[in-house]
């Protein structure tokens, strides 16, 4: 790929939302851009910037940064969180919840299948949840991604991966097209949104457990610290912002500290305004 | 090491398990029907068996049947593998004793997948 183009990909990308593509990584654009060129009858990502150039700021433009984002998520990934919320976090939070409903993000969702795999946790934790409603949000900055969290339906290679025979019988139902169909009763659990999570979070309002997991991982340092403040601006008092076991944001945010009770995990222990990007 | 059966009468099909579930550090063996299988098991109980549906001689929800009756029988781990894969089909196979269902196509990551489901990986 020609270097100019390379870096205005790049530079959309970084601005867009955070994402910090390497230059040992630029067939990743030409791979993630591809459906939307084919769209837009173009032949090559330099057509493409072409365009963009011309008409800066379009529909298009965040078409483009949202497609270069990471699609990658598995049904019951890292569950060990996962379950440890759902059968522990929130049925405690439960009893305490001011309004009688707890609220669930998962911000960066993808295409559905944490919250959905979360949805199922909930189902089978019900008893301990009693006769509390926990509404759950997934939220993804590509619309399309976005779309296909909220059809709900999942391929056949989608369904095999950290989803057990036991749990496909019982939650999903199998669609002409050898796709698989999520129940209504667990689709009804989760909301869809597009929101990008480089920008303030707060119409979306407070969650008692937010998960961001695998989303900063690939964004440059600062865009790092900006979402992770956007995001945890979002926590209710005494909320939990749940990160991939395998990476960190300690030291971050000053306000934000490891939690105690669940690994990976994280408390805000000042009031929301005085959450800042640490220096 | 843990051991696993291949059961399928494509010999390409076995020969892909195969690799894919020697590097889950597994023993393999492999049988192309469910009577060939059962030969197996009563030879030396596997741990797990990945296991075809439609095969000539004995196919694999009979073997199935008849494994779990043998002594030793209810031991191993059934991984289904099969392009029969409707819902009627898969509970049939559970209610018959399996422990998971791989839907066919597969690849090394559901294999992985599946078995990590059931505790052999």
């Amino acid at each position: 790929m020609d270097e100019n183009v390379y870096s205005e990909i790049a530079d959309l990308a970084l601005k867009g939302s955070g994402q910090s593509i390497e230059p040992s990584k630029s067939y990743l654009i030409e791979a993630r851009l591809a459906p939307i060129l084919r769209r837009e009858g173009l032949s090559t990502v330099a057509d493409l910037v072409s365009v963009l150039k011309a008409r800066p700021d379009t529909k298009l433009a965040a078409e483009a940064v949202g497609a270069l984002t990471s699609k990658k998520t598995r049904f019951f990934h890292d569950r060990a969180s996962l379950e440890r919320v759902a059968a522990h976090v929130l049925p405690e939070r439960a009893a305490k919840a001011p309004d009688g409903r707890l609220r669930v993000w998962c911000a960066g969702g993808s295409t559905g299948q944490e919250a959905y795999s979360l949805a199922i946790l909930l189902h089978e934790n019900a008893s301990k949840l009693g006769e509390t409603p926990v509404e759950i949000m997934s939220t993804d900055i590509c619309a399309r991604t976005t779309a296909a969290a909220r059809s709900g339906i999942f391929g056949h290679f989608d369904v095999q991966k950290g989803l057990s025979i036991h749990r496909l019988l019982a939650h999903f139902t199998r669609l002409e097209t050898s796709e698989w169909q999520i129940s209504h009763a667990i689709a009804s659990r989760v909301g869809v949104r597009t929101h990008n999570l480089m920008q303030s979070a707060e119409g979306l309002g407070r969650f008692d457990v937010i998960f961001c997991r695998n989303v900063v991982t690939e964004m440059a340092p600062a865009a790092r610290a900006r979402v992770i403040l956007n995001v945890a601006r979002q926590l209710a008092d005494g909320g939990m912002l749940v990160v991939d076991s395998s990476e960190s944001i300690a030291g971050l945010i000053a306000g934000l500290e490891p939690s105690r009770t669940v690994r990976g995990a994280f408390e805000r222990n000042v009031d929301t305004d005085a959450l800042t990007i640490a220096a | 090491m843990k051991s696993c059966l291949i059961v399928d009468d494509s010999r390409v099909v076995r020969k892909v398990a195969s690799r894919i579930i020697q590097d889950l550090s597994f023993e393999v063996r492999e049988a192309a029907d469910g009577a060939a299988a059962l030969e197996a098991c009563r030879d030396a109980m596997p741990d797990a068996i990945l296991l075809d549906w439609s095969m000539p001689v004995m196919n694999g929800l009979d073997f199935l049947r008849a494994l779990r009756r043998e002594q030793g029988g209810a031991k191993p781990v059934v991984v289904f593998c099969s392009t029969e894969n409707d819902a009627d089909h898969i509970g049939e196979a559970v209610r018959s004793g399996a422990n998971e269902f791989i839907m066919k196509p597969f690849d090394a990551d559901i294999i992985e997948s599946k078995f990590a489901e059931v505790g052999l990986v």
